[in-house]
């Protein structure tokens, strides 16, 4: 799949933002760790907040028909996208109730703005899932059909908020060694999750040419597109990185996703100033970013074999595995004739 | 009524009438304009709802060539339309016919994403997705004399490899042909439950030829002995 | 759901039927029109020919109504710069017709000769024939000297009809069909029905035909045979019926001149020639009689086989004798052949065997009462099912006459010629074999040629030389280097003229012909003679007049540019004197009139034609008071008579317009037939329909429709005594003109033969194959026409850059790789262009499409078009000229000895990597300028005839509809 740029930062950067949002409500209202100040509550708040509009803003980018947006909330019934649209709308009422409950009363603030921040959270959590189904429905994307899908979104989305989290905490000063804990199982659980993702989708299957094209026997090859330049289809799924490519920003995801985040909250725990976690949490959205690349990059929507793609995982370039082996048939009357070529005996040379 | 294309594999020549006769019709219909992108420039490009493709199945020689023209299937699992965010895509109840209505498409992609078969095309200029209407603006179209409302694509294929009718119909000529000549469908794993269906190609007659081997073969002219034949 | 919105507004539209014109097949097209823009273009579901269908061209009229090459009015090259540069004037067409006329005045007066007009892919050469005729220089032709005139001869000379335009396979009930060679062909949409009705009746399709694409994806059995060795492939087949007794004995005597008797006494005068009796007619052996009789005479029992020795005491064979003795000799058995041609010997055996087993074993039995030619009444039409078809991979080849002589022969020993299931021909053939016209000779200062500038040569007499054996021609047909090139050699116009031989000329015309580039063979020469000067500063070429509608690279070298119309804006007609529309069971013509408003100072060439013959005071042309006789091309059509009772068209003739065929001029014939929907059908009736070779009633209606000049059966010609003739005349045994150089003997030695023989093609005998090992030919993209539809913003979507397509195996043995760039060289030169690798091509065959390639800022397009950066042509590589060893046939054209037909598929290449960085295409020639008045190609288009109806969803129904399937 073709990496839209806008679609890259607004799952990255609402991904966060909810991410940050369920850890301020859960630390909040569920009396984890250290009392926060006003001022602190309100700067996780208005950063979650910022950054799931700004996200949402960002959403619209790869919208070719802007002004109908407002009507993606219609279909909640069947589309995914719909869901999110209606979850990350409904979440701003809730979040704006606790926000405003924690404006006016600061921490402690009564049972209603309490209840709406828990609902906001799990909508958050909801929103999260939704947009990882956006992805995880589509079954003409193997790499992403999986349960596994929404669970990174989560996950992720925590994984990065936690680093946030902690990064905001530091500038009041109230940074403690459960935010860095927290964190690092996060993002540790962040990393194993997308560990087993990439090991899954190295080992997809599905639709080939054959089943495309319906020619189940024998090797098919693509001749002609049919269209010298590019189309819509082309541009939108035919997006083949090298390898190495996929290689390296795969190590980046790792390498700056979690294993930087990680052992900047080690070292913060080991005795390293607070104030690095900020590292933490931009190394962490750096990664995740590449991450949100790779996640499109490896994706291969099946309309590529189609364009001459052997299987649903390879690059349009591979060519067919080795020749049709099967020797000519000849008896008229046997079914496979017509897939293997016709000519008793060809005219080879 | 499940109305949808039988596309015969076994007649097609690959010539891409259907593919220009449908972006000819469509241009002015109900979805134009289709827009092209550099149309006299480098990699021309545009919005096109049926396209033609050439495979290759087998190794030389024993090689044979197909050309697959593909346009939208009609599913009758179409999760283009269960994906569609704002309700633009929908499936019509009466007939099955897949439509977007462009003035509610946001043109955010997904339900291009949500198709296999790549019946779906954004325009650009005008933003919102496009695709093959069945016809929906010529098989109704009543001041049409009754054999032309058929799709563009069908009536104009020179080798009719293109048919258009009611698959619920078990005796249109769509069901009898899918029913004789063994019609199958690409990826029916996914589910989509395409409603067209192409007909593989078919094996040819043998043709015996015991009959006009001489027992024993002519080796000079002196072999032939005159006929009594008038002239 | 809601009722359905009107979509379209049908009380703004009309409805117009008229012809296509985006390719010659000629199909009937139904134009819905709305503002003077075309809303849709459909077929026409009653024209004869297309039967509703349409090509991909045709469903891109609209584009090319849009094109920005369209040419906007009429151009000089600017006083002072130089032919080629581009630079242009906008000049009227008062002085544009002025200054044409008065040169051409002035060439009809001194030497008319010094006009040459040579027309490309036209459908009006009745009309250009007439006019050249009238202006009295037989320097004249149309494209087909280097389309297929191989097929055209072939066939003329052997059954009176051919492939091509002249007959189809009868479609409807063949059950056996091969296919030589063939892409795409003329007949393109009839080929495609026909294909379809075969294959859906159970029938089976092979195709012969080195690639594998288009019709050939769909053959029940493809034959990959090399390049060029289609004759032998034929010939082995025929070794086949004949070792197997398979023939059609009775079709043969009746027929053909299979049993007339041929004098054998080699080395000397008259060997080779059909024995006759005092009067002419030729003699056969009565078996009952025993004794030789005049072979025209019926109900005589001729020996099919056998040797005698004539009165005079020279030994006769008969021609079934000489045909089976040379076909059963080992050379064509299937184990030898199979090393030339590829096709492994069982696969010969079984293809033969199995026609004999269609044609005799599954013979169709019609209940059809007729008459034959000696009116002999039959109450049944017997047809042996099987059907050939074949055209350019069979033609363009130096031996195609030959090989298409090799098919027609394996056609007619099967019977299955003219016949329900074989092969069929269309009104206004078949004619006598050959046609009656011999081409002109002479021509003088403001006098008509006597006979229309081609011909059909039957002897050395009829050649169009000089007492010393020279070329009268500018294009040297009718010579000793192609005697029967019935076609003219229209790619040798350009060298003959640049080089003075055999003379300068004045003055040259092309109308409708791309002949700087991919219609001219050594395109880069081709280019630098067209701007070649003499030593006196003149161009060797004074002036080059391009009537053209589109900005082709040939425009660019214009002195004079006449801007045409597009088909939809003007009349035309397919006259029955041309290549009508005809079906075999149907003589059928028809017109275009114009379904659009001209939106530019273009004029049609038609008017142009008529308007000059006008001002040159043609005879035909004139009053005898001097005054013109033709208003315009419309009043011209209506009223000129070729004969009495004959003119362009044929239907709704009379003054009432109700007499058809022939009949007076009908003043209202154009109203008739635009009433009509622009075509004319004349159904011939069952008895006339098969064997119109000796059909009664068939040859009496063709004499009354003037399609024949005579009723005499038409004699088969199995054994040519025409080719005999010009052999002889190399052998030096020939009473009348022969041959002197050495060159010309050979050639005629070599490759002329009464019974169909095989050759290698000509330049691979003058080249090192081991150097160029590849065979490299092209094909017709179904869903372009040559060069016209790269300017077509649809058409070129679907293929704007060609490539070279390249056997996969044999591409891999060589280290190339897919979409890789590689240098493909000839014996003439080289070309840079991307590989494809493909399965389905025999493998020393290399491929590309024809004609994508475009020299840079032609056709409208942008220069930074993939057509001119990434495609290529194969012309470059092809010389038009044998290739060169330093003897006398170096200057020789590369055709076909026999008719001229140029020989673009003999081309052998190598190929080699090139270098990883050179990934554009070589050689890169100047960028073409736009003409004055062309409109800029725009960056987008929305081409709409109207306002789209949306179909709105009801808000109601997105919101209460749930999931789909149980929508159902
Ligand atoms: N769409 C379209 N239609 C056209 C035209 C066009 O440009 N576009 N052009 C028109 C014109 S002018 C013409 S002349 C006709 C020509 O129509 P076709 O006869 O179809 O001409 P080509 O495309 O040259 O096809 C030649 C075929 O012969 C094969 N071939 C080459 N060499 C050999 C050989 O030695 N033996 C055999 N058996 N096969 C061989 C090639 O692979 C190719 O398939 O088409 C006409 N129709
Ligand atoms: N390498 C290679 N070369 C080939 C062949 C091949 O197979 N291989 N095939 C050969 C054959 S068979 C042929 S017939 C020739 C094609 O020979 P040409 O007859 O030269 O065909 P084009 O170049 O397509 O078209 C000629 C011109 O007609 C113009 N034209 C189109 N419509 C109109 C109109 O309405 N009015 C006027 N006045 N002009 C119009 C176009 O603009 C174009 O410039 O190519 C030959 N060249
Ligand atoms: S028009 Fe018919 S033959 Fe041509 S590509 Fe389409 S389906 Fe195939
Ligand atoms: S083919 Fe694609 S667009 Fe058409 S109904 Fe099926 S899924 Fe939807
Ligand atoms: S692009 Fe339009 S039709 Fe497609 S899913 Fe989005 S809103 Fe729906
Ligand atoms: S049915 Fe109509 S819209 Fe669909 S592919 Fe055919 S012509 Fe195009
Ligand atoms: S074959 Fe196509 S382009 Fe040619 S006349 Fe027919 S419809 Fe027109
Ligand atoms: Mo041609």
């Amino acid at each position: 799949m073709h990496p839209a740029f806008s679609v890259i930062l607004f799952t990255v950067i609402s991904g966060a933002g909810y991410g940050l949002f369920i850890l301020l409500a859960a630390f909040h209202l569920a009396g984890i760790g250290p009392a926060m100040s006003h001022g602190e509550l309100l700067a996780h708040g208005v950063a979650s907040l910022g950054l799931i509009t700004l996200g949402l803003v960002f959403s619209t980018g790869h919208l070719a028909n802007k002004k109908n947006a407002w009507r993606s909330f219609m279909r909640f019934k069947t589309s995914w996208l719909s869901r999110e649209a209606v979850f990350a709308v409904l979440f701003y009422p809730f979040a704006g109730i606790y926000g405003l409950g924690v404006l006016l009363q600061g921490a402690a603030i009564g049972p209603l703005p309490a209840l709406a921040g828990v609902i906001a959270a799990v909508l958050a959590v909801i929103t999260l899932f939704s947009t990882g189904m956006i992805y995880g429905c589509l079954k003409t994307i193997r790499q992403w059909n999986t349960a596994l899908t929404p669970a990174n979104y989560i996950m992720l989305g925590i994984a990065t908020g936690a680093t946030l989290f902690a990064a905001i905490a530091t500038v009041f000063g109230n940074a403690t060694t459960l935010h860095a804990g927290v964190a690092m199982v996060a993002l540790v659980a962040a990393a194993v999750l997308k560990g087993i993702y990439y090991f899954w989708i190295s080992r997809v299957n599905g639709p080939t040419i054959n089943t495309a094209t319906t020619f189940n026997r024998a090797t098919v090859r693509l001749l002609d597109t049919g269209h010298t330049a590019g189309t819509f289809l082309t541009d939108e799924f035919g997006y083949d990185p090298r390898k190495d490519t996929i290689d390296n920003v795969k190590m980046g995801v790792f390498l700056l996703g979690f294993v930087a985040p990680v052992l900047v909250f080690a070292s913060i725990l080991s005795g390293a100033p607070a104030g690095i976690a900020w590292l933490a949490a931009v190394s962490s959205l750096v990664g995740i970013g590449m991450e949100r690349w790779l996640f499109f990059a490896e994706a291969k929507h099946v309309v590529r074999l189609y364009h001459g793609a052997q299987t649903c995982t390879n690059s349009l370039a591979e060519p067919a595995r080795g020749r049709t082996t099967v020797a000519p048939v000849t008896d008229p009357t046997d079914a496979r004739r017509w897939e293997l070529g016709d000519t008793p005996g060809g005219s080879g040379s | 009524m499940r109305l949808g294309l039988v596309i015969d594999m076994d007649t097609c020549v690959g010539c891409h009438a259907c593919a220009v006769a449908c972006k000819q019709w469509n241009t002015s219909g109900t979805t134009g304009a289709l827009t092209d992108y550099r149309p006299y420039g480098e990699d021309p490009s545009g919005v096109w709802f049926n396209r033609v493709r050439h495979y290759e199945v087998g190794d030389y020689p024993n090689n044979k060539t197909v050309n697959i023209p593909m346009s939208c299937m009609h599913c009758q699992h179409a999760d283009c339309v269960n994906v569609c965010p704002t309700g633009a895509s929908y499936k019509r109840p009466e007939d099955g016919i897949v439509l977007v209505d462009q003035d509610k498409c946001m043109g955010c992609n997904y339900c291009a994403w949500a198709c296999p078969y790549g019946a779906r095309e954004l325009d650009r200029e005008d933003g919102v997705m496009k695709k093959c209407t069945l016809c929906v603006d010529r098989i109704y179209d009543e001041a049409l004399p009754p054999e032309e409302r058929q799709p563009a694509c069908v009536i104009t294929c020179p080798a009719h490899a293109r048919f258009f009718g009611d698959f619920d119909d078990d005796n249109s000529e769509v069901s009898r042909l899918v029913r004789e000549r063994g019609g199958v469908k690409q990826m029916p794993e996914l589910g989509y439950k395409p409603v067209n269906t192409y007909l593989p190609p078919r094996i040819t007659r043998p043709i015996p030829i015991d009959d006009v081997r001489a027992n024993r073969v002519v080796s000079s002219v002196k072999d032939w002995v005159n006929k009594m034949v008038a002239r | 759901m809601s009722a359905l919105p009107e979509f379209e507004n049908h009380s703004e539209q009309e409805i117009k039927y008229t012809t296509c014109y985006m390719c010659a097949c000629r199909c009937g097209i139904k134009v819905t029109v709305q503002n003077n823009k075309v809303r849709y273009i459909q077929g026409n579901r009653h024209h004869p020919i297309n039967k509703g269908v349409l090509c991909a061209k045709g469903n891109a009229g609209i584009m090319k109504q849009q094109s920005p090459a369209r040419l906007h009015q009429p151009m000089r090259r600017k006083p002072g710069t130089e032919r080629g540069a581009g630079e242009f004037e906008p000049i009227s067409w008062d002085e544009a017709l002025d200054m044409l006329s008065t040169r051409l005045q002035k060439i009809r007066e001194t030497d008319p000769r010094k006009l040459a007009f040579f027309t490309g892919r036209d459908q009006m050469q009745a009309l250009t024939g007439l006019w050249a005729t009238q202006f009295g220089t037989y320097n004249w032709a149309a494209h087909g000297g280097f389309c297929s005139v191989n097929m055209a001869t072939g066939g003329l000379y052997t059954t009176g009809f051919a492939f091509w335009e002249f007959g189809d396979p009868d479609w409807d009930r063949t059950k056996y069909h091969m296919l030589w060679g063939v892409a795409e062909d003329h007949a393109s949409n009839p080929i495609k029905i026909g294909l379809e009705k075969l294959k859906r009746r159970g029938g089976k399709f092979v195709a012969i035909n080195p690639v594998r694409t288009g019709y050939q994806a769909i053959a029940d059995e493809w034959v990959g045979i090399k390049p060029g060795t289609d004759g032998l492939f034929a010939l082995s087949m025929l070794h086949v019926l004949l070792k197997n007794d398979q023939f059609d004995w009775d079709f043969l005597v009746r027929y053909t001149n299979a049993t007339q008797l041929v004098v054998q006494t080699p080395g000397q005068k008259g060997d080779g020639l059909i024995l006759r009796d005092e009067a002419g007619n030729p003699l056969v052996w009565e078996l009952e009689q025993e004794a030789f009789v005049d072979g025209t005479q019926v109900d005589i029992k001729p020996a099919l086989f056998g040797e005698y020795t004539a009165p005079d005491g020279r030994p006769v064979k008969t021609v079934m004798t000489l045909l089976a003795e040379r076909y059963l000799s080992e050379e064509y058995a299937p184990e030898n052949t199979a090393k030339i041609t590829g096709v492994p010997a069982d696969q010969t055996e079984r293809l033969a065997l199995e026609m004999a087993h269609v044609a005799f074993k599954e013979t169709i039995e019609l209940d059809i009462e007729w008459t034959d030619s000696w009116g002999r009444k039959h109450d049944k039409v017997f047809g042996r099912p099987v059907s050939m078809h074949a055209m350019r991979g069979i033609s363009a080849h130096s031996n195609g006459f030959q090989t298409c002589r090799a098919i027609h022969l394996l056609q007619i020993m099967l019977g299955s010629v003219d016949c329900p299931g074989g092969h069929l021909a269309k009104p206004p053939y078949p004619k006598h074999v050959p046609p009656g016209i011999k081409p002109a000779k002479e021509c003088a200062p403001n006098t008509p040629l006597k006979s229309p500038p081609l011909g059909f040569p039957t002897a050395p007499e009829d050649l169009v030389i000089d007492d010393d054996g020279n070329p009268l021609r500018i294009d040297k047909a009718f010579s000793w280097d192609a005697p029967i090139s019935n076609h003219g050699l229209m790619h040798m116009v350009v060298t003959n003229a640049v080089n003075g031989d055999p003379y300068p000329i004045d003055t040259l015309i092309f109308f409708m012909a791309n002949m700087s580039w991919n219609s001219s063979m050594n395109t880069a020469e081709v280019m630098d003679m067209l701007r070649a000067k003499d030593d006196s500063g003149e161009y060797k070429i004074p002036f080059l007049v391009v009537a053209d509608a589109f900005h082709s690279e040939t425009v660019n070298f214009a002195d004079l540019v006449l801007p045409d119309t597009t088909y939809l804006e003007r009349y035309d007609t397919i006259s029955m004197l041309d290549r009508p529309i005809s079906e075999p069971a149907a003589a059928a013509d028809s017109i275009r009139h114009p379904i659009l408003e001209v939106d530019r100072n273009v004029r049609p060439w038609q008017e142009v034609m008529v308007e000059l013959a006008g001002r040159l005071k043609f005879p035909a042309f004139t009053n005898d008071d001097g005054s013109r006789k033709f208003e315009d091309y419309k009043d011209f059509i209506v009223n000129f008579e070729k004969e009495p009772g004959i003119g362009f068209l044929s239907g709704y003739r009379g003054k009432d317009g109700k007499t058809h065929l022939r009949g007076e001029p009908n003043p209202k014939q154009w109203e008739a037939y635009i009433e009509n929907q622009g075509f004319f059908v004349h159904h011939l009736a069952p008895n006339q329909q098969f064997y119109r070779f000796a059909n009664k009633e068939y040859l009496e209606l063709a004499k009354h429709a003037g399609w024949v000049g005579k009723t005499d059966p038409i004699t088969i010609e199995l054994y040519s005594e025409t080719q005999q003739r010009f052999k002889l005349a190399g052998q030096g045994l020939y009473d009348g003109p022969q041959p002197t150089k050495q060159e010309h003997k050979d050639r005629l030695t070599q490759f002329f033969d009464p019974l169909p023989i095989w050759h290698k093609p000509l330049e691979q005998t003058r080249i090192d194959e081991d150097e160029y090992p590849f065979y490299a030919v092209n094909q017709r993209p179904m869903f372009m026409y040559h060069s016209w539809d790269s300017q077509n913003a649809w058409l070129r979507q679907i293929c704007a850059q060609n490539y070279l397509y390249m056997n996969r195996g044999k591409a891999e043995s060589m280290g190339i790789e897919d979409l890789s760039w590689v240098w493909m060289e000839s014996h003439n030169g080289r070309v840079r262009v991307q590989v494809k690798l493909i399965e389905g091509c025999e493998p020393s065959t290399v491929w590309t499409w024809n004609a994508i390639g475009k020299q840079k800022g032609a056709w409208g397009l942008k220069p930074e078009a993939n057509e001119s950066n990434k495609g290529f042509l194969m012309n470059h590589l092809i010389s038009e000229l044998l290739p060169k060893k330093g003897d006398p046939v170096d200057n020789i054209t590369n055709s076909d000895p026999v008719t001229g037909q140029a020989a673009w598929y003999d081309l052998k290449v190598k190929i080699t990597p090139a270098d990883p960085e050179e990934t554009s295409t070589w050689p890169d020639f100047d960028t073409v300028k736009p003409a004055p008045g062309m409109s800029e190609a725009p960056d987008q288009l929305r081409y709409a005839a109207h306002k789209p109806v949306h179909l709105n969803r009801s808000i109601r129904d997105v919101l209460t509809r749930g999931s789909l399937d149980e929508d159902r």
